[in-house]
């Protein structure tokens, strides 16, 4: 059973100690500077600097994990860094690392239990305040209404194989942390910053479980809801005729890793002879860019078994079509043949890179 | 019914690896075995290195169904092309069948390099598979 204690601190000066103590060399988190209404992804390294640290922020702007995986792919960190981020990015994180994008050496991973976060536009249009909604729904446990669709379904919002896990939803994000330090690193880094000697041991509310199964139920309706609208030809032609093919969805997705990615290769840059062939052989004449639902077939292969459904794609589509909805729901049948939770397990080997020689043989015909 | 699907003559790509999959087509060749011309036997390394891509970039670009065969489980000119083969075949029957579509115009079957029968058979059954089937409607969308 997890023990969680309440720390009498909020989350700035948990990382302000952590750096004064030298416990840590430093902190990465989602900050604000409410002066020029801004929000990144931040390293900070300076006690002084913690100040608008806000990992719950209701906005993911990039899954961070491809920012740690940027900072960290070549060269580990030196000294130990305190990463808050949400369980959507921890499991990105995870996936990086059996791809061998992320050094985990070093690193010190905070999560807390996700209420979802809000399309990015309402952030960038917005002038960045905290929803009253938002901190309701937090508190009693249910979804608030406008969160990314998969936030909605999103049943892995509670972080596996934090250090530290924080909870969040039924708190508001002004009270003092609650939190449970599930691994050794964890406990030394609670025991270093003597949060064990002055907490005190609590109860997990059960607003996490209200809210499990709200996202439980949200799960099979998105499920239902993608699947029919894609369900015949026509369905799968109009959603995906949409797409102008800018490739952003890949470009933000943090397990979409390639420095080149495939379908930006020669194999899918035409010649005009080839295009005048095709032409030729096409009654009802050629639509360009080529290759659009092509694309989106083939990155659910490439990725599928590893997509944590973490919105990004979705967010940043500009034709509107519901990509992560697609890839979560067309991602999660092929995760679920595999047996395989994108992040989950550390020593769960990526679908693709490994085999049983006794499996599949309905698949065989 | 027979008659009727036999005015329709698919369009089917056999993906073969170098080894027992094209070696099983070219015992067949000895034993001047016939398989249907409508189906056309490509060359890949290894079933391990087909990028399922190019099944649906086959799907989409007017072919009614795509089979591949490599070497038998055990028999992997390099080991594991086969299983890590059978693992993507299973994710694009997955994709194919999640979206509606029809996992069954892609086969994955067997063929050890003396099999020159089993090549041809393989072909053969395939081709009345996907007559049965008719053209597939993802072909007539050329250019999404
Ligand atoms: S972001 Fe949207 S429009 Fe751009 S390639 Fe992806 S699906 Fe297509
Ligand atoms: S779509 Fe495929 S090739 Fe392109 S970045 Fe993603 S995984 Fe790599
Ligand atoms: S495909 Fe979309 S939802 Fe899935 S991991 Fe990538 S960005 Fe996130």
């Amino acid at each position: 059973m997890e023990r969680i204690y309440e720390i009498q601190m909020g989350i700035e000066e948990l990382a302000r100690r952590a750096l004064e103590t030298g416990t840590v060399g430093g902190v990465a988190a989602l900050l604000e500077v409410p002066e020029t209404n801004k929000i990144a992804f931040t390293l900070v390294r300076a006690p002084e600097d913690v100040k608008g640290l806000a990992p719950f922020s209701p906005w993911m702007l990039e899954n961070a994990a491809r920012s740690i995986s940027q900072m960290t792919r070549e060269a580990a960190f030196t000294q130990p860094v305190a990463v808050i981020l949400r369980p959507c990015e921890l499991r990105a994180l995870r996936e990086l690392v059996k791809l061998k994008q992320v050094n985990m050496t070093n690193l010190i991973l905070i999560s807390f239990d996700c209420p979802g976060v809000f399309p990015i536009g309402s952030r960038l249009n917005g002038n960045g305040d905290l929803p009253a909604a938002y901190e309701k729904a937090v508190l009693e446990g249910t979804n608030c209404p406008g969160i990314r669709q998969v936030c909605s379904a999103c049943e892995e919002f509670v972080p596996r194989g934090a250090d530290m896990v924080i909870s969040l939803v039924g708190r508001s994000p002004t009270d003092t942390l609650r939190a449970a330090f599930p691994t050794e690193a964890g406990q030394k880094f609670a025991e270093a910053l003597g949060l064990l000697a002055e907490g005190r041991e609590v109860e997990a509310g059960e607003e996490r479980d209200r809210l499990a199964g709200i996202r439980a139920d949200e799960h099979n309706a998105l499920s239902a809801r993608i699947q029919g609208s894609l369900k015949d030809l026509d369905g799968l032609v109009s959603v995906f005729d949409r797409c102008i093919s800018c490739h952003a969805c890949r470009y933000v997705c943090p397990v979409c890793y390639c420095k080149d990615c495939f379908f930006e290769s020669p194999a899918f840059s035409y010649y005009p002879h080839s295009l005048h062939k095709r032409l030729e052989q096409s009654a009802a004449g050629l639509r360009l860019p080529l290759d659009r639902l092509l694309f989106h077939l083939g990155r659910l292969t490439h990725m599928g078994a590893s997509c944590v459904a973490c919105g990004m794609c979705e967010d940043v589509c500009v034709a509107g079509i519901p990509v992560s909805q697609i890839f979560k729901t067309v991602g999660g049948d092929i995760q679920q043949m595999f047996d395989y939770l994108p992040g989950g397990s550390p020593d769960d080997p990526l679908p693709l890179l490994t085999y049983r020689e006794d499996e599949l043989k309905e698949m065989e015909d | 019914m027979k008659e009727e699907s036999k005015e329709f003559t698919p369009n089917i790509l056999y993906a073969l690896c170098s080894w027992c999959g094209s070696g099983g087509s070219e015992t067949a060749g000895a034993m001047k075995l016939h398989y249907p011309e409508n189906v056309k036997p490509v060359r890949f390394y290894c079933t391990g290195g087909i990028d399922p891509v190019y099944i649906f970039r086959a799907l989409l670009e007017g072919a009614d169904g795509v089979v591949v065969s490599g070497c038998h489980p055990g028999d992997c000119h390099f080991d594991t092309g086969n299983y890590r083969a059978r693992r993507r075949i299973a994710a694009v029957k997955t994709i194919l069948n999640t979206l509606g579509l029809d996992g069954d115009r892609v086969w994955l079957r067997w063929v050890g390099h003396g099999e020159g029968k089993r090549f041809v058979d393989t072909a053969s059954e395939f081709d009345e598979h996907i007559q049965e089937k008719g053209p597939s409607p993802l072909k007539g969308i050329r250019g999404v």
